[in-house]
């Protein structure tokens, strides 16, 4: 039970679903409300709304008896990859919401959504060296989505990744150009430009976004985008957590920075009638702030060829596994554990376990080069804010950073 | 324990055994359960009045199901008796389609506890008693201890309760219960920073700072001034930070900060780690591999500890564990089932209360005496590699020079690997961080790779 009254919030929960529990939950919540009054609805209206995620059979109609199998069948094609791999843990999580949100005007909404998420970890052996890595691949959808060649180009990406490590080395410490590869590298947007632009860190003023809506923060190339209804993401939703439909919000538009992402308090805050729902909550646990749901730059002009030519010493950051940003400052970290070190406009070896460190303001002015080879990472992400998490996705073309700081070392 | 905790306890507890009775009755062969209660209340002031009040009452019951060689794990909320009934009765044929697992058994009696937890001191009654008035009373405090911060931007003040009880019951003959409450103060803050030089982007920093300590005693809490005090001379220190450069040097890191770094050095000390040959700890153990300045104990038994407990999740009886010892990694966490499948000895599959043994001298006589490096006083974010050892860690904190603590410094990143660093420790403090689980004090190394600011090759 939420309980808004300006930009005030009483909130309880109760797992223990006795009237007498339930009703001092209640009373929690509304002790922020003193003095204000509500009218209940007459009646509430029962709805649904949206259909991006469509699934034959629901996952809770999946039995192990064909869960199993696909598992093992993944451990199968990963211990048969390459001799050197010498562990394997293969983890499938399947997920079959339900919610149901009434509100004080009446909306009684409901949205059953499905998810899965299947790990894939590998430990691989070469004479006294041992290298870890891992990949996943994630949906709103169901166990038909992980078809044998979904399974087969995941198998084939992690044993390539794990594989690399035993010739990749760290690159020079210092600031170099830095190439985002395609897909995944949106890390860098999700840290660098969507979390300052959640409209509860604006309107107390934290953000170091706060004063620049519609000023330019990028090259006219650059178009970020976070859009909520895209068919099967694992960062779609029909409706978000407070039953405002999902859709396109554009944060970076030809350069100029357009909108932050909206719950209903900011909006409020901020005179917006009508806005794209990024209200959004892990569970009933918790509530609701703004959130992002598939984080992504549009193409560019340029191709991944030209980027890579236009280098003389710098890196290519290909897989990660995460990243971190301070609101206030703007400064973020993300993670490569993958990636190429690039000589003279060539890809020349590759490089390991190198962390990234950035301001997001100077980093979105310094993506000099953006490619048109967009990409949308199939992976499951989780984004971390306030101690709750949510699936998100992430996606990009490949783009240039003319100048980043790389934690490498010098020997 | 108040007799409503009692009352509270006696139910828990009887739903644990009622639910290990039912699994036997549906064919398992062995069944374990524990149900938990968890309360809280958290009030959270800003600009002068509560911005949010959250509730919350979560309970639960976990079976752990032994079924004709097979091992399952079950969670419910919905703990009605019809209800468990029926999930139970699922739960059982449920786990006879897994693989069988010889190695999966229930804790053997042997290792169950035989003291209470009274000694441990787990419960302050007076938490129970807070009022709504006391609790906003402490948000005033703590925002009246930055309200007059010329540069402020926005404070979040917040106070935080809580009361936790855990029951256990096996069907091996485990009976055990134990109550835990906390309180916490914790404070957010955003200056506005003019610092030196516009950024290139056009826009303006925000300084952050925060403080917060967590108890389980409410006599053991700072005062709401000394909270305020810390959080904004940790935001004021961030003003004007600027990057720092690429170089080698030495490292010192703060108590709150030295957590990151211990805690990233006991990640892989576990047995499933090792298990699954994702740990650099075996080649470790009984050798010099680490400085001699370092001793790490597990300590559950610890009175009033964050993470204190008579028994582990397994049933294990609580005891310290000796995890380094003067430089030697001496054991790992190791449950009845990874210590069964890498023929390590069985001490407990969960952490508690991990203590970093102290030196001899404080941070200020530690910098005095360093002379030139690095100061971190908090991470920025990176990794650790479990497998390897090798981690890179972005950094906000202060150069040293000529043994005073001078700019701040962001931008930075330390790369190495956890074994060499851990190798390099040449002090360790005497000042440890008292409110969280993980007790560090201030750590010194030497010869750590910074990056920052320059590089030897030419930029495009």
């Amino acid at each position: 039970m939420r309980v808004v009254v300006g930009d005030q919030t009483g909130f309880a929960f109760t797992e223990d679903l006795t009237p007498a529990s339930m009703l001092q939950a209640a009373r929690t919540a509304a002790t922020i409300a003193s003095g204000a009054h509500a009218t209940l609805p007459a009646h509430f209206d029962p709805r649904r709304q949206g259909d991006l995620y469509p699934v034959k059979r629901p996952w809770s109609e999946i039995g192990l008896n064909e869960k199993l199998p696909l598992i093992q069948k993944v451990e199968s094609l990963l211990r048969a990859a390459d001799p050197a791999i010498d562990k394997v843990t293969v983890q499938l999580t399947d997920t079959d919401e339900r919610v149901l949100i009434a509100t004080l005007d009446g909306r009684l909404l409901a949205d059953r959504r499905p998810s899965a998420l299947l790990g894939l970890m590998v430990t691989a052996k070469r004479g006294d060296q041992t290298q870890s890595n891992m990949v996943s691949l994630g949906a709103r959808d169901g166990i038909d989505f992980y078809t044998d060649d979904r399974l087969k180009a995941q198998v084939d990406e992690v044993a390539a990744r794990t594989l690399v490590l035993f010739d990749a080395r760290r690159p020079p410490a210092g600031e170099m150009p830095v190439v985002l590869a395609a897909g995944a590298s949106s890390v860098l947007l999700h840290e660098a430009i969507g979390h300052g632009m959640e409209a509860d860190f604006n309107r107390i003023g934290t953000s170091i976004y706060s004063d620049m809506i519609g000023k330019p923060v990028a090259a006219p190339f650059v178009t970020v985008v976070d859009q909520g209804n895209l068919p099967h993401e694992l960062g779609t939703l029909n409706m978000d957590d407070e039953g405002n439909a999902t859709g396109r919000a554009v944060l970076v538009e030809k350069g100029i920075l357009k909108s932050y992402l909206h719950d209903n308090i900011s909006a409020r805050h901020y005179g917006i009638a009508q806005h794209v729902g990024s209200g959004r909550r892990e569970s009933y646990r918790y509530s609701i702030m703004p959130r992002m749901t598939t984080t992504f730059m549009e193409n560019g002009p340029h191709t991944r060829d030209e980027i890579v030519a236009s280098i003389q010493h710098g890196i290519i950051a290909e897989t990660f596994t995460g990243g971190q940003v301070a609101i206030g400052p703007g400064d973020f970290t993300f993670y490569v554990k993958n990636g190429w070190l690039v000589e003279n406009g060539k890809i020349t070896a590759p490089i390991k376990d190198v962390n990234l460190i950035g301001n997001g303001p100077e980093a979105l002015k310094r993506i000099t080069m953006v490619a048109d080879d967009f990409k949308l990472d199939p992976g499951g992400w989780v984004c971390g804010k306030n101690g709750q998490s949510v699936p998100v996705s992430i996606g990009m073309p490949s783009a240039l950073v003319s100048r980043m700081t790389v934690g490498g070392e010098n020997v | 324990m108040s007799d409503h905790d009692t009352t509270a306890t006696d139910t828990l507890l009887k739903l644990a055994q009622q639910a290990v009775e039912m699994a036997r009755a549906a064919g398992a062969n062995d069944a374990w359960a524990t149900a938990v209660q968890d309360s809280s209340l958290s009030y959270a002031f800003r600009d002068g009045k509560p911005e949010t009040v959250s509730d919350s009452t979560k309970r639960g019951l976990e079976l752990k199901l032994y079924v004709d060689g097979r091992y399952g794990v079950y969670s419910t909320t919905d703990l009605r008796e019809a209800h468990l009934r029926d999930f139970i009765r699922e739960a059982v044929p449920l786990t006879r389609q897994l693989q069988a697992d010889p190695q999966r058994r229930i804790t053997p009696p042997a290792l169950f506890p035989t003291a209470s937890a009274a000694a441990l001191q787990l419960v302050d009654p007076r938490i129970a008693g807070l009022t709504r008035e006391q609790r906003l009373a402490w948000c005033r405090e703590l925002e009246a201890a930055v309200s007059g911060e010329p540069t402020l931007i926005s404070a979040t003040s917040s106070v935080e309760d809580g009361h936790k009880l855990v029951a256990d019951a096996s069907s091996n003959g485990f009976s055990g219960a134990y109550g835990k409450t906390s309180v916490g103060f914790f404070q957010q803050v955003s200056l506005r920073d003019r610092g030196p030089g516009g950024r290139e982007g056009g826009s303006e920093r925000r300084a952050e700072g925060d403080d917060g300590a967590a108890c389980l005693h409410l006599d053991d809490l700072p005062s709401t001034a000394r909270i305020g005090e810390q959080t904004l001379a940790r935001a004021r220190a961030r003003l004007g930070s600027r990057q720092g450069p690429t170089m080698k040097g030495t490292l010192v890191v703060e108590p709150r900060a030295a957590r990151r770094l211990v805690s990233d050095l006991l990640a892989p000390a576990t047995a499933g780690n090792i298990s699954q040959g994702q740990s650099f700890w075996p080649k470790l153990i009984d050798t010099q591999a680490l400085s001699d300045k370092l001793t790490i104990i597990d300590d559950p038994l610890r009175p009033r500890g964050l993470e204190s407990h008579p028994y582990d999740r397994e049933g294990i009886a609580a005891r310290p564990l000796t995890l380094i010892e003067r430089g030697v990694p001496k054991a790992v966490y190791a449950d009845t089932y990874y210590a069964a499948k890498t023929g390590l000895p069985v001490t407990t599959g969960d952490p508690s209360n991990q203590i970093v043994q102290p030196g001899e001298r404080a941070l200020a006589e530690i910098i005095r005496a360093v002379g030139d490096g690095v100061l971190v006083t908090a991470w920025a974010g990176g990794n650790a590699d479990p497998t390897t050892g090798a981690f890179s860690q972005g950094l906000n904190g202060h150069i040293i020079r000529g043994g005073e603590i001078a700019e701040p410094v962001i931008g930075m990143i330390v790369t190495g690997n956890l074994k060499t660093l851990f190798a390099s420790l040449v002090e360790v403090g005497n000042d440890p961080f008292l409110y969280t689980a993980l007790r560090t004090p201030t750590l010194v190394f030497e010869g750590v790779q910074f990056s920052g600011a320059g590089n030897s090759h030419p930029v495009a």
